[in-house]
């Protein structure tokens, strides 16, 4: 079937990956178990990536920065036609909410895993997409309209009263946005926000919307077939961010109870139906410290954190994005939608939690990876991966589930201590001291709390520098025994290669 | 054997006798370190404490990982210890200068040379991975060298500004 706001849907056999990492795997494993062909793309710096080696055909497309490879819509089709791919999923980020990606699948005949073209497009302009749902009855937070100069944008400002965020018409993922609580540092503000946008997305038009303090990032879960029915599958908590990137989100949400958890599914189900939403999608709403909720924005994709509400509902999100752009209805109703027990995801990334989270670059030596009940790891790093520039700094999601939330968080805490990651710095320590913190296990947080309240300081639980202490002392030692048995070469009737390896088995 | 060993400011003497025991500060402790095939995973039971460690050398130092936190190890055999003793400064200078953790873009540099900065100050922005990082002064001091401009693309440790202390 096809749309007129550009929506394929239509059984296939075969998928293209448009996309890299762990949700490449994700996707992959979605289609295996459904008996779907897999097609990846690779780029110069991830010829050994699991994604390649697991899928059933592999097409190299070009060199490691993303705007060569992955974000080349031509190649990426290029590769479908070549391999006979019928449909693409485009995964998060990359092409995920293009809708002229969407469309050019389309026209070529191919089925694009995800929402029409028109809803990407109108969902992607955050100003249409504030008027489309406002239209529809869906709360919003007040703001500026778009293409105002700096100089309208102060006085506005003025108006509106700080604090304000500077918000980039083109934005996602925290770039292009900035908060400010004081007038005379609006236009530095502005100005930073317009070089991200422009350095970003290419467009450095911005405007302002009124800061809600004490908020927590919630967010409803959709799932929307072509034949009308749409469903909410509860919500998810993310309001623990650094710099507008999420770092652990929960479903449910400590706050939420039955009742918020429906009227907030039911405006978040019109709002979809406000631009004829097909496929998985997510609205995000600010919930303010009295229970008012305001609509954000929609992701019109998979999002990263599904996961978590994949394990509280028991239901594969991929597998039914699958099954959506086959044309088929969903399996569900509402009333089918039951929520279980308590799922957290720490985002595990390559940064520093003790240097300002800098980003940490380099090759991973040792991955071991945490497991056992309630553990799930999806991951798409291995030993001997390189953590480039070119790509975001993510290396795993680690998720766990508990028939309570104390039951999760103790899991969280003997997971993270299980996890052996070495060769770049991790925020591990972050995710450690986060699930000790006080405020963590009580659920009280909002979206400023892991930047205005939250301290690396405190010391957790036991530190174990003594034993620290004395492994690397062993380990030096074993090297220069070594070391100094090598040198003394010529007394010795063997190779140092051989004396080596007869050493090393004594000492087993 | 006898090594001096430090790890977050606190210093360790460690005698090894052999591969089942050593002293640590005069205190004897009885000991079974394995390694894994595993590159860097190493067993340690320490008075049938189990601890599970990745180790690795990386610039000189000792990298150890146990339960999720990173130590950073420096040991020094006692002719390396005496060395350093008789040079005075253990550890050559260096800790003013403020580094890229990554490849990247400088967008704004915040200092000038003969600036006075705190400990914690912002020195420098730059862009990575899509994002705007902020690089900090690593302790008080003066500005003595400033190696770059906006603009300037730098490579992973790059040194971007020197900042001298005034003792």
């Amino acid at each position: 079937m096809k749309r007129e706001d550009g929506l394929l849907t239509r059984r296939f056999n075969k998928l293209l990956i448009a996309n890299r990492g762990e949700i490449a795997m994700r996707i992959l494993r979605a289609c295996h178990e459904l008996g779907i062909k897999t097609v990846a793309v690779f780029s110069d710096a991830d010829r050994m990536a699991p994604h390649v080696r697991y899928a059933h055909e592999a097409y190299h497309i070009g060199p490691s920065p993303a705007r060569e490879s992955y974000l080349v819509v031509e190649k990426i089709l290029d590769v479908a036609k070549k391999s006979g791919a019928e449909a693409i999923h485009p995964g998060y980020g990359f092409l995920a909410e293009r809708a002229h990606f969407a469309q050019a699948c389309v026209d070529n005949g191919i089925v694009f895993v995800g929402p029409p073209a028109r809803a990407i497009h109108v969902m992607g302009d955050k100003q249409e997409a504030r008027q489309t749902v406002r239209a529809a009855g869906v709360p919003i937070v007040p703001g500026t309209e778009p293409g105002l100069n700096d100089e309208e944008m102060i006085a506005a400002a003025a108006q509106m009263g700080f604090p304000v965020l500077v918000k980039a018409v083109a934005g996602g993922g925290g770039k292009g946005m900035r908060p400010v609580h004081r007038a005379e540092d609006l236009p530095d503000a502005i100005a930073a926000a317009r070089r991200e946008a422009m350095a970003a997305f290419g467009d450095d038009v911005v405007y302002l919307e009124k800061m809600i303090t004490e908020a927590r990032h919630i967010e409803i879960q959709l799932l929307a077939d072509s034949h009308g029915n749409v469903i909410y599958l509860g919500e998810r908590e993310c309001s623990l961010q650094r710099r507008h990137q999420k770092l652990i989100e929960e479903a449910p949400s400590f706050v939420v109870d039955a009742d918020l958890r429906r009227r907030m599914g039911e405006v978040a189900v019109a709002a979809a139906r406000a631009v004829n939403y097909v496929n998985a999608g997510t609205i995000e709403f600010l919930l303010d410290k009295d229970k008012n909720f305001y609509f954000l924005e929609m992701n019109t994709r998979l999002q990263v954190e599904h996961p978590v509400t994949e394990l509280v509902t028991g239901i594969d999100i991929v597998q039914e994005m699958l099954r959506i752009a086959r044309g088929r209805k969903l399996r569900f109703s509402q009333e089918d939608v039951k929520i279980k027990g308590w799922a957290i995801e720490c985002r595990i990334n390559a940064e520093d939690p003790y240097n300002n989270y800098l980003p940490s670059t380099g090759v991973i030596t040792t991955s071991r990876l945490p497991s056992g009940p309630g553990v799930r790891v999806d991951t798409g790093v291995f030993p001997g991966y390189e953590i480039t520039p070119y790509y975001d700094s993510m290396i795993s999601k680690l998720i766990c589930y508990g028939e309570t939330r104390g039951e999760a968080v103790l899991r969280m805490r003997r997971a993270l201590e299980e996890y052996r990651i070495m060769g770049v710095k991790t925020n591990i320590p972050f995710h450690q001291h986060m699930v000790e913190s006080h405020r963590f296990l009580t659920g009280q947080f909002d979206t400023s709390f892991v930047e205005t309240r939250f301290s690396m300081d405190d010391s957790i639980g036991e530190t174990h520098e003594l034993e620290a202490a004395i492994l690397a002392t062993l380990a030096a030692h074993r090297q220069g025994q070594q070391a100094s048995q090598i040198v003394a070469r010529g007394a010795r009737d063997t190779s140092n290669w051989k004396y080596l390896s007869r050493w090393e088995r004594l000492r087993r | 054997m006898k090594y001096y060993t430090s790890v977050n400011n606190q210093e360790y003497e460690i005698e090894i006798h052999h591969e089942r025991e050593l002293v640590v500060n005069g205190e004897r402790y009885e000991i079974d370190f394995q390694k894994l095939p595993d590159a860097g995973l190493a067993s340690l039971l320490l008075r049938n404490r189990s601890v599970e460690a990745v180790i690795e050398e990386r610039d000189g130092f000792w990298e150890v990982l146990i339960h999720g936190q990173l130590y950073t190890v420096q040991v020094q055999d006692e002719r390396a210890y005496r060395l350093a003793q008789a040079r005075g400064t253990a550890v050559a200078d260096g800790a003013g200068d403020v580094h890229a953790p990554m490849p990247g873009i400088i967008i704004a540099v915040s200092v000038k040379v003969g600036d006075h900065v705190k400990q914690g100050d912002k020195v420098a922005i730059l862009e990575s991975m899509k994002m705007e990082n902020e690089l900090r002064a690593p302790r008080d001091g003066v500005v003595t060298h400033v190696n770059v401009h906006p603009g300037s693309s730098v490579e992973k440790n790059a040194v971007i500004v020197v900042i001298e202390s005034q003792s």
